[in-house]
């Protein structure tokens, strides 16, 4: 068993209560120590830290969609400097394993949050160019340790880098995805950061105009 | 369609004698395309797969634990490697690139070294050793203890490689000692060219004259030095990482010099010593003559027990007091970051550790004067020099200070020939051979030195 982020292994005593039924571990305490959960109080929408029920953000969407398209954001992780690093060598170095160091996180959060609701879960694309460099989707990688099947539903055309647009750019650019087929009632979009929430609410939008009732998102990061 | 030949000249000074990634040779597609067609660069696999045994031909990885899967939509997965990844990913699918077109030329400097200073006998016994060995292209390795100048020992040898028209590499496992020797190479050495390699370096390396760099960054090389000098060859991860004097031997040309410098040298070093398969030359004295400080042993009853309730025992907080009031700066060195950090809030001192973001910041403050004490781990074991400190180590007991680690510390204590003593005090609760050791290598190196001078 090694930890898949700092690589090192893990030892685990083996005790009366889990000599039968092991479990393994992907993330040592050391590493788990370092990442930082969203803890309350935060938006109810989309899990910014904030006191208020609403944050900024989200009231300033709703002015701008009149009704907003995303129902509710689920994230896990604040976006720490140790976060910053780990997603500079997942998404840009491309060490695709280190999601297995998520999974229990992911997993629980997806029982807790969307448990028993009849959802379907839909990646966030990734450009065509991007996939060459890459050879993965973060999002499909993240939405791959939910165990539940995954719907391709959305293709996207590449465009500049979320990361190097400025808060105005980002919000006012043009819708960059396509539907595939027509969508069913309930979705759930994965991606793995969510910053201002324009990605995901460009996607919702297009879902929701094709017929879609009710679109939440899980994201890895709230930043 | 017609192609303008780009600059060869000024590719082969970038891509020669190195293993790149594609988007490391930063070309645009069509340039590359060129110079694969044209045979100036040639491709070489990123993960070598036999059944299903895979190594990495950049880091020579071959913990299979330390290779990841990325799986493909109808295809079979690719293969990476995750030891190397912080360097960019090589896998299956992405390979490396090897110049195979004309290597590039260096212009020709005759007295690069503008060092005015004087060696001592014993260190100009050394220098004229390696120069030697630089003339034979065979090994040395240069046994000095902490403080015995080793860097200047390296400057007669280096001229006369430069001299040559040799390519120079001096490689260290710690990005700190790099940040340490380039400046002072630099200034001794002012008009060749130079770069200083370690992650997050933002130089690079054109076939020039001097290259100083961590081991690591020498996975990126093959083939490129005649004249190959370790300094710290004990420090980790070099003596652990079983892949890096791989990555040294492979960034070497088959005729180069190899010299290796250390202090403390590991088991495997001290066979070879005893055996005379390496030539040796040993300095057992600093340049300034006097002896090494001597550890003081200082037992602690239950001090283990006392740190972990955060009670600092009397004798450490009477030395520190000491100190304070003989107005002497002191380097304090804990076991370990959780301990660092209680003993810098208790105290109420700057402490720095291997992940602290103002590290090099700090280490610069201290230098300069801005703060009289320091609380450290490890990390400033070695390779930095204060002048005039004092050195304590708290939990001297501790695993993580094995032989080496404890003659290093001592040996940051009485740097200056202005001030050559200075204090080095242990506190332990349990007598460790790691201590007893150290010990007995000071006063052995002591009576060497006495010896050689008389």
């Amino acid at each position: 068993m090694i930890c898949y982020l700092c690589l090192t292994s893990i030892k685990e005593d083996t005790t009366w209560s889990n000599f039968l039924n092991p479990q393994y571990r992907t993330i040592c305490d050391h590493c788990e120590e370092k990442l930082d959960k969203i803890t309350h109080p935060h938006c109810q929408k989309c899990m910014k830290p904030t006191d208020n029920e609403k944050c900024g953000d989200c009231l300033r969407w709703e002015q701008h969609f009149g009704e907003d398209p995303l129902g509710r954001n689920v994230s896990i992780y604040t976006y720490n400097d140790y976060m910053k690093d780990l997603i500079a060598r997942f998404k840009y170095r491309g060490d695709y394993e280190m999601i297995n160091a998520w999974k229990k996180s992911v997993r629980t959060s997806f029982n807790e949050q969307f448990n028993n609701q009849d959802l379907l879960v839909v990646p966030i694309p990734l450009g065509e160019d991007r996939y060459t460099i890459r050879q993965f989707n973060q999002a499909e990688a993240i939405a791959s340790l939910l165990n539940e099947p995954i719907h391709q539903l959305l293709t996207r055309q590449d465009g500049q880098k979320q990361s190097k647009k400025s808060r105005r750019e980002r919000v006012f650019s043009n819708n960059p995805f396509q539907l595939k087929e027509q969508p069913p009632e309930s979705i759930l979009l994965v991606d793995d950061i969510y910053t201002t929430g324009t990605t995901i609410r460009q996607a919702a939008s297009l879902l929701k105009e094709a017929g879609a009732e009710h679109v939440q998102s899980l994201t890895l990061i709230r930043s | 369609m017609t192609t303008t030949p780009p600059l060869i000249e000024d590719l082969a000074r970038k891509f020669s004698t190195k293993l790149l990634l594609k988007h490391e040779l930063n070309l645009s597609e069509h340039r590359f395309q060129y110079l694969i067609d044209q045979n100036y660069l040639q491709e070489v696999d990123g993960i070598r797969s036999t059944l299903n045994f895979h190594e990495c031909n950049r880091c020579f990885n071959k913990n299979q634990s330390l290779f990841g899967k990325i799986p493909q939509h109808a295809r079979a997965p690719i293969t990476y490697c995750k030891k190397c990844i912080q360097m960019g990913r090589v896998s299956t699918k992405e390979s490396l690139y090897r110049w195979t077109g004309t290597h590039p030329m260096r212009h020709k400097v005759m007295n690069p070294l503008k060092w005015k200073g004087i060696l001592t006998p014993l260190q100009e016994k050394a220098s004229q050793k390696m120069v030697e060995a630089v003339n034979n292209q065979s090994k040395l390795l240069i046994y000095a203890v902490c403080g015995a100048g080793k860097t200047e020992m390296l400057y007669a040898g280096i001229q006369e490689a430069i001299k040559q028209n040799k390519r120079v590499c001096v490689a260290t496992p710690r990005a700190d000692v790099v940040r340490e020797l380039a400046p002072r190479l630099r200034r001794d050495f002012p008009t060749i060219h130079s770069s200083a390699l370690y992650g997050g370096s933002t130089e690079r390396d054109q076939n020039n004259h001097l290259v100083i760099a961590t081991t690591h960054q020498l996975l990126r090389y093959e083939n490129s030095f005649d004249l190959m000098i370790v300094d710290e060859v004990d420090a980790f991860p070099y003596h652990r990482d079983k892949t890096l004097p791989k990555a040294v031997t492979r960034a070497s040309k088959p005729n180069s010099t190899q010299i290796y410098l250390t202090a403390t040298p590991r088991r495997s070093h001290k066979l070879q010593i005893a055996t005379k398969q390496i030539p040796t030359v040993s300095i057992p004295s600093r340049y300034h003559g006097h002896p090494i400080p001597t550890p003081t042993f200082q037992a602690v009853l239950r001090l283990n027990d006392k740190l972990e309730k955060g009670v600092l025992p009397p004798k450490i907080t009477q030395w520190i007091k000491e100190k304070q009031t003989t107005n002497r700066r002191f380097l304090l060195f804990a076991p370990t970051i959780q301990l660092a950090e209680k003993l810098a809030e208790k105290l109420n001192m700057p402490y720095v550790h291997a992940e602290s973001p103002d590290r090099e910041y700090l280490i610069k403050q201290f230098r300069a004067r801005a703060f009289q004490s320091l609380i450290t781990t490890t990390i400033l074991e070695r390779g930095v020099t204060f002048p005039s400190i004092d050195v304590a180590v708290i939990q001297a007991d501790h695993h993580v200070f094995d032989e080496a680690a404890l003659i290093q510390i001592a040996g940051r204590a009485g740097r200056s020939a202005s001030d050559p003593t200075g204090d080095v005090t242990f506190f332990y609760e349990y007598k460790t051979n790691a201590m007893i050791q150290a010990r007995n290598y000071t006063i052995l190196k002591n009576k060497e030195a006495k010896r050689c001078n008389i």
